[in-house]
């Protein structure tokens, strides 16, 4: 079995005080609880288990991709309404692109990598109105992982993901936990929402956060140049209300670009070409789901 | 009778050789300096000895065969040999030989080029991207280049390119101007075309993967001696005033690239840039005569000589560039 993840601090040793600290210079280990896996295996072992584990890999998408060992669920009509599960991909990078009139657009490039669905929650499961799948993204080791997350991969006979997310999905768009997704699932002209966590910025002043004006730069200002200001109405409230706009930590947040239009799709490679930019860092994770046009930011003018 | 022969080289004693091979007949023929011609030659139909020996009549029969054959394989010998030879010793009367067809120099370049150069855009810049994304590009620009011919051409060269329009009569609109950048990577590689029409400076930027270029012409292939001739901007307009009827000069296939060492001389400041400051490295103007020498020294000041020591900032592509360039030629060949 595989370590379980880190837990809340412990003592580093009863013996830390009585040495003296000068034979720790130079080491300096910030998890002090768990181990890595192969801390104490010998070389052979460590490359037996990461051997072992690719094996593993392979042979489970192999065997999900076998309709006749592994019989699917049925397949039901389109209806009016009905909504299909979506996929996780990889933003690669970003390309122009020019349509047959001549016009030039840049699309970004995602890559559908091992995405396979996980677990399905029945209505009653998830939230009582409507089914959900669970699906992950791309493999990653099982070393790092916790053992019930490992139990939910186990139970789909697949690999771990680096994300997991859920999908509500209507009841006639139910697939069989294990099976395979691709990035045919979407074809040319068919809209998008894409999901990521965009790119952390830290802690930021509110000029960088909330587009702030902040004060001019000459004109006797003293030391106020991109400062807020003030924070609201005077005596009346006598208060600052919750939410007021002040410098904090940005971005490494979800967000979510509506009704991007899929310009390309490369089954060979599993690559999506989706219109315009997508919040997130190169090579990030993302969830990518159809458009469904309830959202009014949306970049179709639909 | 001469013994039968098979298609034999005998190194040249006197006089020429031509030794022809025409299926299963070999013949030879040699002539000394005096010029007389004498043929030897043998039907070798089934490599038969005998057959050689049999009678003057087949020799005289080989004889005409082998005029006949001659005349057609003057293609394979050059032409003075032909016409000398056919001069000699012939029983008919000459027959008309057409002379040779004259070779075209194309003046497109369909030779290909052994100059083995990769294209600027093909190296991917250093950054946190995955490779698979640049080799992906990579795909779709060589896809391109097989439809488009792309020319090898460098910051400096004049370059003609028609560019399909639907505002322009014909459709068409062909602009010639000398290349004064050439920027970004992959799909969205551009150059910036430089020429003055009527007192007027013209730029273009355009893409070079871009579908509505439908052709790109090198007129005159050099480098210069910087990579970017912004500075053109500043310049006497005599530098950047290209003919748009300009004739294509020939471009040779192999040997290095001609470098222009023209040192160009600029109107009076002010500048757009500040061209003497050292974090552009120009090489190409002639400050002497816009700037004085303490200006130049002035100019030093905003130099950063411990860059070139900076190692995080070297970026070797040697080996990368060996890696994508067999690739490109591969698929290209394909």
């Amino acid at each position: 079995s595989f370590n379980s993840s880190c837990s809340i601090t412990a003592l580093i040793s009863p013996n830390f005080f009585s040495r003296s600290p000068s034979h720790l210079v130079g080491c300096i280990r910030t998890v002090k609880t768990t181990t890595w896996f192969d801390e104490h295996l010998t070389e052979d072992n460590q490359e037996y288990m990461r051997k072992t584990t690719a094996e593993e890999y392979r042979r489970q998408t192999a065997e999900k991709l076998n309709p006749l060992k592994d019989e699917p669920w049925q397949r039901h009509e389109w209806t009016e309404g009905s909504r299909r599960v979506g996929l996780v991909a990889v933003k690669l990078g970003m390309v122009p692109v020019w349509s047959k009139t001549g016009e030039r657009h840049v699309v970004t490039m995602l890559q559908v990598q091992d995405c396979h669905v996980i677990k399905h929650l029945s209505k009653e499961e998830f939230d009582g109105h409507t089914a959900a799948l669970v699906v992950g993204g791309k493999n990653v080791s099982p070393f790092n992982r916790s053992e019930s997350q490992m139990e939910m991969f186990r139970n789909a006979g697949v690999p771990p993901k680096q994300k997991v997310t859920t999908f509500k999905v209507s009841d006639n768009a139910l697939i069989k936990p294990g099976t395979p997704l691709y990035a045919a699932h979407y074809r040319p002209g068919q809209y998008v929402d894409v999901t990521a966590k965009s790119i952390g910025k830290g802690f930021q002043g509110v000029m960088k956060r909330w587009g702030f004006k902040g004060q001019p730069a000459t004109h006797g200002q003293t030391k106020t140049h991109r400062r807020p200001g003030a924070s609201g109405p005077g005596g009346d409230p006598a208060k600052v209300f919750k939410g007021k706009k002040m410098p904090g930590r940005m971005g490494n947040v979800y967000v979510t670009a509506h009704g991007l239009k899929i310009w390309r799709v490369n089954t060979k490679y599993n690559v999506l070409y989706v219109n315009g930019s997508i919040p997130g860092h190169k090579n990030c994770l993302l969830k990518v789901k159809r458009h469904t046009r309830a959202h009014k930011h949306t970049q179709t003018r639909k | 009778m001469s013994s039968c022969q098979t298609d034999r080289t005998v190194p040249p004693s006197c006089g020429r050789w031509a030794t022809l091979r025409l299926g299963q007949i070999a013949f030879q023929r040699h002539f000394d300096r005096h010029g007389f011609r004498s043929t030897c030659a043998c039907v070798c139909g089934r490599s038969d000895m005998a057959a050689c020996g049999k009678g003057l009549d087949k020799f005289m029969f080989s004889l005409r065969l082998l005029r006949n054959l001659q005349l057609q394989n003057e293609r394979f010998l050059s032409t003075s040999v032909c016409r000398l030879a056919v001069g000699g010793s012939s029983e008919q009367p000459p027959k008309f030989t057409p002379p040779s067809k004259p070779v075209i120099v194309d003046k497109t370049q369909t030779v290909a080029s052994t100059r083995s150069h990769l294209s600027p855009e093909f190296i991917p810049p250093r950054q946190r991207t995955n490779p698979f994304k640049f080799y992906i590009e990579r795909k779709d620009m060589i896809r391109r280049r097989k439809v488009l011919n792309i020319p090898e051409f460098y910051a400096g060269s004049i370059l003609a390119v028609t560019m399909a329009d639907p505002n322009a009569s014909g459709k068409m609109n062909r602009f010639v101007g000398i290349c004064i950048q050439r920027g970004g990577h992959g799909l969205g590689a551009t150059f910036v075309l430089r020429n003055i029409i009527d007192n007027q400076g013209v730029e273009i930027c355009y893409e070079l993967y871009s579908p509505r270029i439908q052709q790109i012409e090198v007129l005159k292939l050099e480098k210069r001696l910087d990579d970017n001739l912004m500075y053109l901007r500043d310049a006497l307009p005599e530098y950047c005033t290209v003919d748009p009827d300009m004739k294509p000069e020939p471009i040779s296939p192999t040997g290095e690239v001609p470098v222009n060492k023209l040192k160009v001389r600029m109107r009076p400041k002010p500048w757009s840039k500040r061209w003497e400051r050292p974090k552009f490295n120009i090489q190409g103007i002639r400050f002497d005569r816009s700037l004085t020498p303490e200006q130049m020294e002035h100019a030093q000041k905003w130099a950063q000589p411990w860059r070139e020591y900076d190692m995080l900032k070297e970026y070797d592509t040697s080996k990368l560039e060996e890696q994508i360039l067999s690739e490109v030629q591969r698929e290209m060949s394909k």
